[in-house]
């Protein structure tokens, strides 16, 4: 088992961070090409003021229609987001492997902040599930993409809780967690996840065709 | 997936009976690879589902949050089709995937306002036009316009002598008014060119009747042209012919450079505006456009501030202003027409949601030229309109669009409102003061 | 294989768990440095004894040893002075720190022997020792 430990900690983790980061330049880069080969009506009026403008309105959780008229999911949305950014990052058990392994460290949370976050953001997976399942609309909408871009980061998290909680056995709980975070890792490029790479220039799109050109809002 | 509410049409029927599957997916990728591009790969692949969409749609909100009329859920059963199908989709596949683009989305944008993503439905869905296009198969009433566009380069198969003729009847009937009233053809170095869509002439001549006394009393120096070009609708940039519209931009654009106008002011009408400002405009390779063009909306506030209109008294009435789309959403003007319309009316009631926010008129985007067919689909896709008018209490519409007029008109109609509805032009028109006339 | 290991590991604890009681005061159970002022973690569970007579280990200086020069001194053990002596909380450039010092010793081994914990709860089990400088 700890010859899996280090495996999914040490070539596992530079082959998921190696896909994450030349795969995430790749599909930028890429995108960037194609959208000057084809949207070059489109690309022309990207405004780095009314980009902004709208990205800062759509990061206020009230501040635009569609918040405002999905007050749970915003909040949930905005709680499951911070969570998924904050908690990977400043992790101790992650930091330390940083540490280990590359000898810098940064601040970390304390493990019960984390933990508490960790589990909220589980549940905010199960929020999102229950919506899927229950709601109307987003039944409609759903594929397996959508699945399976939720259960990424769901299972990674619940993992990684299981793991602290010791619950379950430690090292398979452990490798799982790490497993998955690397599945999501190489994903992120490569699926519904990638919005995390393409959300803010959608956003920013839109907020300077509707800034610059159409001169009204867009939240 | 069932599509259970399929409307006959005879344009569909025809187009989809000549289709092959090879057809249909040899077109398809060619649309898809050929004219899109990072923006729909990015609009596919991101969209989280999330549904947040769907209030924003007055057919979703209308149909008591049918899925299959969200934003979203309309996307998912077209353009999302055909991407997980590769382009390998069948005739009555095609036949649906128009009726639900041609006349279930008016390509408003409200969703807009709704997609944390900023994911344009509209331009998706004005994709899947552009494919139907390309497939022939198009609504029999829209397909007859874009068909006039391109035969007469108007929408309304008027010939030039009648379009001249239809001026100088209107010049003749307004000089009962006003004797020394002129509406000059074709006069080079005018300062406004103004133009209008095909339908005025066609059965709103009343309209020009009254830009043309408006303008003639606040002594503004305008002309309209008498060749080709003179009308700025644009049906094919909603029936996916995009390669007229840019003919019918150029040809638009090129009759005022031609006269040496300063600016082109065009009558109340939204789609046109979206055709010169943000779509045809494109196709022809113009950042903005050669020539400066105004909304009436503004422009008749231009000329109350500089008090070239005086009024004879307000409109005492309480009165709810709409907001079309595309000079609202699509240019900003809810200022503007706010302040014309305080300046017009003692009690202004303002409808909820308003400004950017307003609900759709359903008749915009092409689908009330779809025609009778499918009449229906906007009047029981709309039903969220008619009951945000009726909670205004008020008996009077202002609407400054020809599609949004329609569209409400239809409306009020069908869920026996009672109300009225007019144009700025209308309202400015009946209210100044006007020459003694002996 | 997966449930032969978990079954293992489920037993190896319940006998582990049991034994805690038996480890006498004054032999080491835990490494509880006082160095560490603030720790975030329970000390890690290590029966210094047991763990050297299960692991085979003979040589002092297999842990407690003595760099000189960037060099591993052959032959020098260092088990009189503490850890913390050499490795500090907030080491030098190029030093190893006390924090890294533990877990590299650790799990380097035991990745190295297949055999031992390497997660975060296998050393630092919750309801372990209580965080040391308390």
């Amino acid at each position: 088992m700890n010859s899996i430990y280090a495996f999914v900690v040490g070539p596992l983790a530079w082959i998921a961070w190696g896909v994450f980061i030349f795969g995430s330049l790749y599909k930028v880069v890429s995108m960037y090409q194609l959208a000057k080969a084809k949207d070059g009506s489109s690309l022309h009026y990207m405004s780095f003021k009314y980009g902004m403008r709208s990205i800062l309105h759509w990061l206020n959780p009230v501040g635009t229609l569609g918040w405002q008229s999905n007050p749970y999911t915003a909040l949930v949305t905005f709680v499951f987001h911070l969570c998924l950014v904050i908690v990977p990052l400043f992790l101790m058990g992650h930091v330390v492997l940083w540490d280990q392994f590359f000898g810098i460290t940064w601040p970390t949370l304390p493990d019960t902040i984390a933990d508490i976050m960790s589990i909220v953001f589980v549940a905010c997976c199960v929020y999102f599930g229950l919506r899927r399942f229950l709601q109307r609309d987003v039944r409609f909408l759903t594929t397996g993409k959508d699945w399976i871009a939720l259960a990424i980061p769901a299972l990674t998290f619940l993992f990684g809780v299981l793991a602290y909680h010791q619950i379950g056995n430690d090292k398979v709980m452990l490798v799982l967690h790490i497993l998955c975070g690397e599945i999501m890792l190489i994903s992120i490029p490569f699926s519904r996840l990638s919005h995390m790479l393409f959300g803010f220039f959608t956003r920013a799109y839109m907020g300077s065709e509707f800034g610059g050109v159409r001169h009204s809002k867009d939240w | 997936m069932t599509f259970d509410r399929k409307i006959e049409d005879a344009g569909l029927t025809r187009g989809v009976s000549r289709l092959t599957p090879q057809r249909i997916e040899d077109t398809l990728r060619q649309v898809l690879e050929g004219e899109t591009g990072a923006k729909l790969k990015l609009y596919a692949e991101t969209c989280m589902r999330c549904g947040m969409c769907s209030e924003a749609c007055h057919y979703y909100m209308s149909h008591d949050g049918d899925p299959s009329y969200s934003p979203a859920g309309k996307v998912h059963q077209t353009m999302g089709e055909i991407l997980r199908k590769d382009c390998k989709v069948t005739p009555e596949f095609v036949y649906q995937m128009a009726q639900i683009a041609y006349t279930e989305c008016n390509l408003c944008r409200r969703c807009v306002h709704y997609c944390p993503l900023g994911i344009d439905t509209g331009y998706i869905m004005s994709t899947v036009r552009r494919m139907c296009h390309k497939l022939g198969v198009t609504p029999q009433y829209i397909q007859d316009t874009a068909h006039s566009h391109a035969a007469t380069m108007n929408q309304m198969w008027l010939k030039d002598d009648e379009w001249m003729d239809t001026l100088q009847w209107q010049e003749d009937e307004a000089r009962d008014e006003m004797p020394n009233l002129r509406i000059p053809l074709d006069k080079e170095g005018a300062e406004i060119y103004y133009s209008v869509i095909a339908p005025e002439p066609k059965f709103r001549t009343q309209l020009i009747y009254q830009a043309a006394f408006i303008m003639n009393e606040a002594g503004v120096d305008f002309t309209m042209p008498t060749s080709p070009g003179w009308d700025n609708s644009d049906m094919c940039m909603f029936s996916g012919d995009f390669e007229m519209m840019g003919r019918l931009k150029k040809i638009h654009f090129e009759s005022a450079l031609d006269l040496k106008v300063k600016k082109i002011v065009m009558g109340e009408c939204g789609h046109a505006f979206r055709s010169i400002y943000d779509q045809g405009n494109r196709w022809d390779g113009w950042d903005m456009y050669p020539i400066e063009v105004v909304h009436s909306v503004e422009f008749f506030w231009e000329l109350f501030e500089a008090g070239k209109i005086k009024l004879r008294e307000k409109f005492h009435e309480p009165i709810t202003i709409h907001d079309p789309c595309n000079i609202i959403r699509g240019r900003g003007l809810m200022e503007q027409s706010r302040k014309l319309a305080h300046a017009l009316c003692d009690n202004v009631v303002e409808m909820h949601p308003n400004l950017e926010h307003n609900y759709c008129c359903a008749a915009g985007g092409g689908v009330i030229n779809c025609g009778p067919p499918f009449k229906n689909v906007r009047m029981k896709g709309n039903r969220i309109k008619a009951e945000q008018l009726k909670a205004t209490g008020v008996k009077t519409i202002l609407a400054p669009c020809h599609n949004c007029h329609g569209g409400l008109e239809d409306l009020v109609h069908y869920y026996e409102l009672g109300m009225d509805i007019k144009f700025f032009g209308d309202l400015i028109y009946d209210l100044m003061e006007k020459p003694e006339v002996e | 294989m997966l449930k032969r290991v978990f079954t293992i590991a489920a037993v190896a604890a319940c006998v582990f768990l049991y034994m805690i009681p038996a480890f006498c005061q004054d032999e080491i159970s835990f490494l509880k440095d006082p160095a560490f002022v603030h720790p975030t973690r329970p000390a890690a569970v290590f029966a210094h004894d047991e763990h050297n007579e299960k692991a085979g280990i003979e040589d002092c200086a297999a842990c407690h040893h003595v760099w000189e020069d960037g060099k591993l001194v052959e032959g020098e053990s260092s088990e009189d002075e503490k850890c913390s002596s050499c490795h500090q909380i907030k080491p030098e450039s190029g030093k190893t720190g006390l924090r890294n010092a533990y877990h590299k010793l650790c799990s380097n081994c035991h990745i190295e022997e297949d055999k031992g914990p390497v997660t975060c709860a296998g050393c630092h089990p919750n309801g372990g020792a209580a965080p040391s400088g308390h």
